[in-house]
């Protein structure tokens, strides 16, 4: 049974391919890469260099947050995303609404909420016999993020973070349009971040050898789907949007940027780190389901994508078992972006909007192996195809969640967008 | 010319909390700064932060109503001596 479509009225995003929309929808137009290789040092314990994707230019002593107090790195991107898409939807501020705030709600994901901030904050009390500052606990939080959005907009609905790994601003995404649809809420900003480039943080992925080696170019550092694969880039950013019924938004005159018709979530039960088709598939035919939709109708998918060696194999499966053996054009944009973790499921979904409406698919600079079985957009510039008019945006995290959005054009192509 | 307390003191709470430029004085009770209790810990804890010293809640507790900017600037200077007087009598060893 499907549910109805929503309204996409704000969009906003801070990733390492600019800050704001305009500079990430050129980014993805001259399919740039914003990968560069970083060196962590921790003297004694660890010395290497990966491929790291950073906002850079990005400073979060620049953002002010209502709290008034010094925020977490990420939790000044996701104010910085998320005051881009308020400011499109024209939410107005929490000083100012311009919707009744009662009914407006934040859903916010980040995988690790203000892990930066704990990390450099434990290394001066440990290693430099410095006390914590008294905010430590308000700006570590892993809702800390939610409670500023909800304080900047005034929502006072609900402010509800999520954090399921790199599924954490899809899941956030899917639970707003539940909420929306269901009448909990009449609008809500949705989406996430991620803020984890502190030694201590990367070098604990190191430790679970998936970050990808920074040798050779940018664009080949993260290889999804690629026989020599060998990880991931890991990135920071956020992305926000604003989500609202059609009638909603066309009684406040908001702008239909596009609808979100589906989603579907799952669990796959089974490991702590590998996942499993049969989740990823039950995600993917429950959000066509929910979207009322044919995988046939599906004319691009962004595939979580991370390029790694279990994830891309489980993922190339559950795609051929939807859509059959290369039966859909798939784009990897971790490639591009890197891997933002709790921000992910949001900027790639701005990545599919970025598809469906330019019709130009993003291309990863590296072939997938043939084994894979799937139509990864590959080469050094964007796939132009036929207009389209539905979308797929795919996240599948550690600990087993996968969540699924698909996406519509307001209008069918060729009929006056 | 080295910067005075207050100087020091000053900066930290307009640049870090904003404050408005024509209620930094010395006369000025820390309560009526614009700061709630959170910020008038933050504000604290970068004072101590800048001076590299802690300041006991026994000496100065600056949620007490009346204590001024410059009673904290009084309350660092002394600490100061305090601990100037405490190094010349116990020299730490020299660290390498």
């Amino acid at each position: 049974m499907s549910g109805a479509p929503l309204a996409i009225t704000g969009l906003g995003a801070v990733t390492p391919l600019g800050a704001g929309t305009p500079a990430l929808h050129g980014a993805l137009s001259d399919n740039l890469c914003g990968i560069a290789a970083r060196e962590i040092v921790i003297e004694g314990v660890e010395r290497f260099t990966f491929g790291a994707a950073a906002c850079a230019g990005f400073d979060e002593r620049q953002q002010r947050g209502p709290s008034g107090v010094a925020l977490d790195r990420g939790t000044a991107l996701a104010l910085a995303a998320a005051r881009e898409a308020a400011a499109q939807a024209g939410l107005g501020t929490a000083a100012e609404p311009a919707v009744d705030a009662e009914r407006l709600a934040v859903y916010w994901g980040a995988g690790m909420g203000g892990a930066a901030s704990l990390d450099q904050t434990t290394e001066q009390l440990y290693a430099h016999r410095r006390r914590m500052r008294p905010t430590t606990v308000l700006t570590t939080m892993p809702n800390a993020a939610a409670a500023e959005l909800s304080m900047a907009f005034g929502a006072r609905a609900a402010s509800m973070g999520y954090a399921c790994a790199c599924a954490s601003a899809a899941v956030a995404i899917g639970e707003a349009m539940r909420a929306v649809r269901a009448g909990w809420a009449d609008v809500a900003i949705a989406g996430g971040h991620e803020a984890l480039l502190t030694p201590g943080l990367v070098a604990g992925w190191q430790a679970m050898k998936v970050l990808a080696p920074a040798a050779g170019a940018p664009a080949e550092v993260c290889r999804p789907f690629a026989a020599d694969r060998a990880g991931f880039a890991l990135g920071e950013g956020a992305a926000a949007l604003v989500i609202e019924s059609l009638d909603c938004a066309r009684r406040r005159g908001a702008p239909v940027l596009a609808l979100l018709s589906g989603y579907g979530t799952s669990c796959d039960a089974e490991h702590i780190s590998s996942p499993s088709s049969r989740g990823q598939v039950r995600a993917m035919r429950a959000a066509l389901a929910d979207a009322g939709l044919s995988p046939a109708e599906i004319g691009h998918v962004n595939a979580h994508g991370t390029g790694t060696t279990a994830g891309d194999v489980a993922e190339a499966a559950s795609l051929a078992e939807v859509f059959g053996t290369v039966g859909v054009p798939v784009s990897a944009t971790k490639a591009l972006h890197g891997h933002l973790m709790g921000a992910g499921g949001a900027i790639e979904l701005i990545c599919a909007l970025h598809a469906l409406h330019t019709s130009r698919l993003p291309a990863a600079a590296v072939p997938p192996a043939p084994s894979m079985g799937i139509d990864l957009v590959h080469g050094r510039t964007p796939r132009a195809v036929a207009p389209f008019a539905h979308v797929m945006s795919n996240s599948f995290a550690f600990g087993g969640t996968n969540a699924v959005i698909v996406a519509s054009r307001l209008r069918a192509p060729g009929a006056g967008d | 010319m080295s910067t005075t307390t207050f100087e020091t003191v000053a900066r930290i709470v307009q640049e870090e909390h904003h404050c408005d430029p024509t209620l930094i004085r010395r006369d000025v009770p820390l309560i009526d700064l614009g700061l709630d209790s959170l910020a008038l810990m933050e504000f604290i804890f970068s004072v101590e932060d800048a001076f590299h010293l802690r300041l006991p809640e026994d000496k100065l507790d600056p949620r007490e109503a009346g204590i001024t900017l410059g009673d904290l600037c009084d309350a660092i200077d002394a600490r100061m001596a305090e601990e100037a007087a405490g190094s010349a009598m116990h020299p730490e060893p020299a660290r390498a």
